[in-house]
Order: structure tokens, then sequence, then C-alpha cells
């Protein structure tokens, strides 16, 4: 019997971003995945002729090809094959106005609200229009830049626990953006409320709002936003996910789909190899985990063989948030519609904690509208666009819905969402739904194998924050030949990062591997 | 406001370390259950198999039988919910061939609560499947079929309020839950139907539909007669359905939608006829008709394909090198040969049998192209509606 070198459990970013570095480093290599596409949230979904992005925001950090981010460099090692479409823009932020509301403005396109801010690329251009919106923010805002610029020469090295002495110790700032919050932070920068709000935008990406976020981490996600803008792959994430694939099978690894790992075979304290779909038995060295812990221990192991801190953290972490998307193809164009940008949140109140407080139900009135048109124009046939309206929601707000309310649940979140966004942006949508599909905690749950669906991992507060999820990593590990990579790991929810956790992991086996072999 | 950022404590980082691990340190050692309806709704809704044996058969005429099934209750107790119009597959091995087909549900959401699913077989012309139901599908036999599938249901926030459906022969059965299912208010919207037949002798669930026509006024029933010889009743129309006749029961001066279920035959004709209503696209829904026969019959098939093919595929880690034909799917091919093909709709849409062509090339339908654009890019096919050119190494998944 084949014993592999590694066997990659899940094929979602993280576990094809593992696989590919074995593969490539030539170490037999076996992924397996319970879908029959690889991508878990990186994938596409066609209904009559729209092919919908089911999960991708946009990708941080793409760099430029004389300087690539993480992600394009990744995939430039890898020779992963995706054509790449970038767009000049970060967000835009409205709160419609509530009644009452003393500041309220009538927008440009005729709603009451009391902020709307669009926020464009460059450091510089981002402080300017901060401060046209709040004056006096300028100086706090290039201060933040300022502290992240210099802080991302220092993370690199943060993945070396050896390196980290020293390279923290000359940055005590780099401390600080660890050790704080981004309302922490930002009040110490002297940066005004209401700037604080929208320069807080992004606080939804990672789920974990301003008072429980560290600064650090925020600052590394929108800078990535603002230097470069935001960037997607032509073809739907799909197109990412089979390039990894393409890499990984040219490289000699093996791909099985419609394969189940049901049981982890544990020999003398440690993982040997994994049972597939109740039958088949495969045996490796070592194993690297892009499934949810929770769903790993409950589902794959004994509770006898589970390390008792693996216990412990599970019982400790939060589980992150939820989210619920609804996929709208349109038989208008974006310009009948009226839609004008890419990305547009729409917040019910103007500060995230008390977005963080709504969204413990459904539904909050939190929704982000994305066209993709406005990045790839020729995504769906002429004379169409294709929306998708994403909300978050924290805990298992799914409780009280029994399988045969579950048609009118969704149907009924899905409508509030679109009524939302209609008059946030004053458009008119219903008419015009061509094709719909509403994602919910169960549709993400059934995909994902996550509790409450959570494509998130776990709830990435101060304290389990992604430096000390980092600089922690080999000891959090439940065993020496088992390691986990994706959302559930150092940086959280995210494409890059989990194709961050998946390349270490895999590095960290490859250099195990060679060290054997000498 | 003034910058003090220096005076937030950069030492509180030299413990956050030791403190998460402390806080690691006091959580409970043991495996808890966290509250998860989402997960739970997940596995209800989509179980990965359902095991269930038949109850009772009723023939419906000469060559059509309704089989209704129930929980085997040791593998599974509870049938899954449904939405009316949705699908299962039947999983079944025939002479060492495992195979799968896909019928309708003809049965209503609220009877899957009470632990009822009602399929409708009707015996296909030299149907592998269908005959061998026929022939070995008796009282108490154990059935395997998948959770309910597919995307042929009523979507109101996309559908008009009023629904023409048309049916054609045993095209009727998705239409019967779905009118089932406004009868017991689990769906709310005006369902006419256009049901065509050759003559009343071949018109199937006749009694159901009349009794669900007089219990429900959202429902109106017409039959839609060809044979010009017969008889037809007040309220029936002759001939074929034609844009005229569903312009005739279609509401004035306001959207309607068109459900279409039926023979490929029929969609064919339709098409051409639903142009001349001038329907927005969104309006006009059509349910899949199965497996694809015949495709040198199609325009745009290449010429010069040879019958015999040569299919080499990998599974998992075993190849297998079978001759097939290039009349047959890479499905049959494959099934023909006893290696199990992940399938569910056999009709290129579901994208459950998504594989990878290694070498040679396919012709696909264009009716059953429903591939995403990265699988071009990547050269991922649907076995089920891709039929071989020229020699062919693949890929498959594992039949689960």
């Amino acid at each position: 019997m084949k014993t592999y070198d590694v066997i990659v459990i899940g094929a979602g970013n993280g576990g094809l971003a593992a696989a590919a570095t074995c593969a490539k480093a030539g170490l037999s290599t076996l992924l397996l995945e319970r879908h029959n596409i690889p991508g878990g949230s990186a994938s596409s979904f066609v209904r009559g002729r729209f092919e919908f992005e089911p999960s991708l925001h946009e990708l941080a950090g793409m760099g430029t090809d004389e300087a690539p981010g993480q992600i394009k460099d990744m995939f430039d090692r890898f020779g992963g094959d995706v054509d790449w479409c970038s767009h000049e823009s970060t967000f835009r932020l409205i709160v419609p106005a509530k009644e009452g509301d003393k500041d309220a403005f009538l927008n440009d396109q005729g709603v009451w609200v009391t902020v709307d801010a669009r926020m464009p690329v460059g450091f510089e251009n981002f402080a300017r229009k901060l401060d046209e919106l709040v004056p006096g923010s300028y100086e706090s805002c290039m201060k933040a830049f300022d502290l992240s610029g210099r802080m991302f020469k220092a993370l690199d090295a943060l993945g070396n626990p050896k390196q980290l002495p020293s390279s923290i110790k000359d940055l005590p700032d780099i401390m600080r953006m660890v050790s704080h919050t981004m309302k922490e932070a930002l009040d110490a920068l002297g940066m005004p409320e209401k700037a604080q709000d929208i320069f807080n935008t992004y606080w939804c990406y990672m789920g974990s709002p301003a008072s429980k976020f560290d600064f650090l981490y925020y600052m590394a996600v929108l800078h990535s936003y603002v230097e470069h803008g935001t960037s997607i792959p032509r073809l739907r994430s799909h197109e990412m996910s089979l390039a990894i694939d393409k890499v990984i099978r040219d490289a000699g690894g093996e791909i099985w789909y419609n394969s189940e790992v049901t049981k982890v075979l544990m020999k003398h304290g440690k993982p040997e190899g994994v049972v597939i779909n109740g039958e088949k038995e495969v045996y490796g060295k070592y194993f690297i985990c892009n499934s949810s812990p929770n769903s790993v221990w409950k589902d794959l192991f004994i509770e006898r063989d589970i390390p008792e801190k693996q216990l412990r953290m599970l019982n400790t972490r939060k589980v992150a948030c939820t989210l619920t998307t609804v996929y709208l193809g349109m038989n208008r164009t974006k310009e009948e519609l009226g839609i004008t940008d890419y990305s547009v949140f729409v917040a019910p109140y103007s500060d995230s904690d008390r977005q963080y407080e709504a969204a413990q139900n459904y539904f909050s009135g939190y929704c982000i509208i994305n066209c993709l048109n406005e990045i790839i124009p020729d995504c769906t046939p002429e004379g169409t666009c294709q929306l998708f309206l994403t909300t978050m929601t924290f805990g298992d707000v799914m409780k009280d819905v029994r399988p045969q309310d579950y048609k009118r649940f969704k149907t009924k979140v899905a409508e509030d969402m679109i009524e939302t966004c209609e008059k946030a942006l004053n458009i008119s949508i219903k008419p015009y739904i061509e094709e719909i599909e509403i994602a919910l905690p169960p549709t993400f749950a059934r995909y994902l194998n996550t509790p409450w669906g959570t494509p998130y991992g776990y709830m990435l507060e101060k304290w389990d924050s992604m430096i000390p999820r980092t600089v922690q990593y080999m000891q959090d590990q439940p065993f020496e030949n088992f390691l986990f990579c994706g959302a559930s790991q150092e940086r959280g929810d995210g494409y890059g990062c989990a194709y961050y956790t998946g390349e270490k992991a895999g590095g960290i086996v490859v250099k195990a591997i060679q060290k054997e072999g000498k | 406001m003034a910058d003090n950022f220096k005076s937030l404590k950069a030492k509180k980082f030299l413990s956050m370390l030791s403190d998460r691990q402390a806080r690691f340190e006091s959580g409970k050692a043991e495996l808890t259950e966290i509250s998860d309806n989402a997960m739970a709704l997940a596995k209800a809704l989509h179980p990965k198999r359902q095991y269930l044996k038949i109850e009772s058969i009723t023939e419906r005429g000469e060559d059509c039988r309704s089989y209704t099934l129930v929980p085997d209750g040791e593998r599974t107790e509870k049938l899954a919910y449904f939405s009316a119009g949705k699908y299962l597959t039947v999983f079944e091995t025939i002479e060492g061939m495992p195979v799968t087909r896909a019928y309708s549900i003809s049965s209503s959401p609220a009877e899957a609560l009470e632990g009822k699913y009602v399929l409708t077989v009707k015996l296909v012309e030299g149907g592998l499947v269908s005959r061998f139901i026929f022939d070995n599908w008796e009282i108490g036999r154990a059935v395997e079929v998948s959770a309910p599938s597919g995307n042929f249901e009523y979507q109101p926030l996309r559908d008009a309020e009023k629904v023409i459906c048309v049916a054609g022969g045993s095209g009727i059965t998705p239409f019967i839950s779905m009118a089932k299912a406004i009868c017991d208010g689990d769906e709310d919207f005006e369902l006419t139907l256009l049901y065509g037949s050759r003559n009343y002798k071949t018109v199937l669930f006749a009694q159901e539909l009349a009794e669900l026509e007089k219990k429900c006024d959202k429902i109106k029933v017409i039959n839609v007669i060809s044979d010009s010889k017969v008889r037809v009743k007040k309220a029936d129309e002759k001939g074929f359905i034609t844009a005229e006749l569903i312009k005739k029961h279609a509401p004035e001066n306001e959207p309607y939608s068109v459900f279409i279920c039926g023979p490929q035959q029929m969609y064919d004709f339709l098409d051409g006829e639903l142009g001349k209503l001038n329907i927005e696209k969104k309006y006009i829904r059509h349910e899949m008709f199965g497996e694809f026969r015949n495709p040198a019959s199609q325009e745009d098939y290449p010429a010069g394909v040879p019958e015999k093919v040569t299919v080499k595929v990998k599974v998992q880690d075993k190849t297998y090198t079978v001759e097939g034909n290039s009349a047959d799917s890479l499905m049959q091919t494959l099934e023909k040969n006893g290696i199990a093909v992940p399938a569910r709709c056999r009709s290129g849409e579901c994208g459950f049998c998504h594989s990878h062509l290694l070498s040679g090339k396919v012709y696909v339908p264009k009716s059953m192209e429903y591939r995403r654009l990265a699988d071009y890019k990547f050269g991922c096919i649907h076995p089920c509606c891709s039929f071989p050119l020229t020699d062919i190494e693949m890929e498959v998944p594992a039949a689960k």
C-alpha cells in the first residue's frame, strides 16, 4: 500500500495552496475533497445565462507586475494561469438617514443619508477625501497609513518566530498596533469619531468590530486596498481554483474529488491515514487539514484521540460571523439600473460596534452591494448585469427555522435585502430579476462544513488576533504531523489569508520531509 | 485632536502571548456541541442519500406507474423536505451496471413531511432504467435516491404571480406537486395548466387534476388534445400548444410566467412559438429533459466521427480502459462498463459529474451547455452530456 508524503484534507483555498506547495517541491501529494470541484468558497455557479461569483468581493494586495502582492506572487511562483482584472476603487459607504437624524442630507441620488463616502485609491487621495467629509481627519489618517507602511516591512519576518524579537524590538509602534483595538488606536491618533466610522468600513471583511479588532491587522487590510485598489479573476473564482488544480496535477500531485475523509486513522498517538467515503483507506506521513477544527474533531476523531488543548481551544474561541448572499442576474444593464459603484456598503448605523450589535439578528439592514460588471463589463450577456448582495450575522440565527419554513424564510430575507438596496441607492431592482439564488447559513454550512456555515473561522478578537496566532502557530497544532490551514488559522478569512496558511503549512511539511531525507 | 499614539503601552504586547495560552487553558477539555441549526437544516434538506422502500404502486394507464416511497426506517428516518418542482435521482444497479435516473417528485412538499414521496415513471421505448423499474420495483423493495435537487421551482421574487404551465406526457409530474403545494398553502401563485396529450386515455393524473381544480380557485386545468378524431370537452382545447393558445389563456396586460416540462421535441417546438409572444426571458423557465440522444442529428455535429472510441479513465487510484460508442455520452459509456460516475441531473445542468478531460475531443449539444467559463479554459467537462469525437483520456471523481 502506497504511503503518501502528504495528504491534504479539503481543497479549499488553503488546501489548494498547501497541495501545490508540496507537489511542486516533489512530495508525493494527495489532495482529498468531498465536493466535485475545488475551491470551497472560491468557485462559481451557473443559472440560466449567468455565471455567478459566489464569495469573492475583492482581492487585496495584488500589487503590480514589478512589485507583486502576496496573491499575485503566489500564482506567479506556482505558474497558475489567471487573468486578473483590477479596478481603481475602494468602497462607498452609505448610511441612510433615520427619522430625527440632525445631520441628514440629500445625496446626489436623491437619498437622505447621514454618511455617503465614496473613497478613492491612494493614501493621499483617501486622506483628503476623508478630510473633506470630516474636516480635521487628514493628519490622523496619514499617520495611520504611515504606521501601516512601516508595519508591512516588518510583517514578513513574523512568520518566523526566531526573527520575531529582533524585528519587533526596534518597532514599539508595531507592538502598540497589535495590542490595541482599532478604536483605541484611532482615538489615540486623534481621528474624529465620524471619520473613524468611514475609515473602519472594511471591518466586516474580518468580522470583528472596532472595539474588538486589533489595529495592526485592520491597517494591513485597509492599506492593501487603498494602495492598489481591488482585483478579481476574469472568470470568477473558479478560474483561480482550477488554475491551482492544474498546478498540482502538472507537478505530479493527485486530486481526488467526491472523496470525503470520514475518519482519521491513528497509530501510536498520531495520525497515520484516513478513510475516504467510509470505505477506502489511504496512508500518509503528514497531513494538512483545510477543514474546520469543529467538524474535524467532531466527525473524524474519537474523543480519546483528541489532544486536550484542541478541545480547550474549541471551547474558548467564538465562531465567527456567517453570511447571507443574494445573487441576482438582472435583465437590465448597470447603467439602466443606475448602479455606479462596484462595492457599496449600506449600514443601518455609522459605527461598526452598533452594526455588530444589530447583526446579532436577521436582517439588520446591513448590506453590501456588488456589481461585477463594474470591473468586468462583459461578465454577463449584452443588456444584462449581475449583482450580489451580502449581509452578515452572528450566532445561530437560523435556530427557529424548520425545513418547511426555509423557503419562505429565505425569500423574505432576500426581499428585505433587495428593498434595503433599492432604498439606499434609489433604484429599482425587483422587476428586472431574471435569475436569483439565495445562500443562507445552511447553504454555506452545506458547502463549507463549518459551524453555523461560517466562512470566517473563529472570531478575530484582540486576544486571538493575527499576530499571536502567527507566533503561536506551531504550539497550537494538534500533532507534529497534522497541521491546520484555512480560515480557522492565523489570518482568519479571505482568499489571500487562506492561501498564506496553506503555503506556510505546506512549507513546514516540505522542510520536515527534506530533513528526514538527509 | 492631538496625536497620543505614543501614550499607548507597547509593553501590553508582551503579555499577549501568555494571556492567550492561559485563556485556552481555561476552556473545558471536552467535546461540547454548539447549537447549530444552520448545519441541522443543511443536513435535513440535503442528505447525501435517502434510503427508502416502496410502500405502494399505482397504475396510471398502460405504461405509467406511480411509486410511493417511504423511509426504510433504518438508514433514513425522515424524508428531506423540498419545494415543488424538484427531482430525485434514483440509483440502481442493472446487471452490474451502476445507473441513475432523475424523476420529478409528483407528490407535495406536505406529503414529504408525512413521510411520503411519489415518483411517477413512464416506460420509455427501449429505455433501460424505466424497463428495469417496471420489471423489478415491487412493494417492499429498497430504493436509494438523492436529496431533492434541481432549480425548477416557483420563485416569488423572480416569477410572475400568474404562471402558464405547459406539460407534455410525463412532464406533468412537477406540476402536480406545484398544484398540490398551492392547495396546501405552501406556494402562492395562480397556475394555469396547458397539458398536451394525444387523447384522454393518455392523460395522466386526470382525476387528481380535476380534484385540485375543484378544491382551489388558483388552479385551472386545460387539456390540449392532439388527436383530431377525439371530441374534446368544453373547457379543453384541440391541437397543439401554440403561441396563440398560450396567449388565449394568459392574463391580459399583466406579466405572466411560462413553465415548461416535457419531451425534447416539445421544447424545440415551443422555443419557436414563445419567440412570437415577446415574453421576457426571465418569465420562461424550462425543466431539463434528461438524457440527450442521437447527437449526430444535431446541425453542428462534426463529420467523420468514428463509431467506436477508446476511453481511458482514472477514478481515484484506478485506471480503466474501455471501448465506447460515439453515440453514447461518456457517462453512458462508463456506466455500461461497470464504472460508477457521480451523476444527478444527466442534463448538463447540475454539474455534479464535473470531470477533467485529459486528452481527446468531445461534442456537447448546445442545449446542454451549462459549464462554467473556467471549465473551457482548463478542459473540464460534464460527462453526462459530452459525446466523444475521438479517443478520450479523462479523470472522473468517485461516485459517492
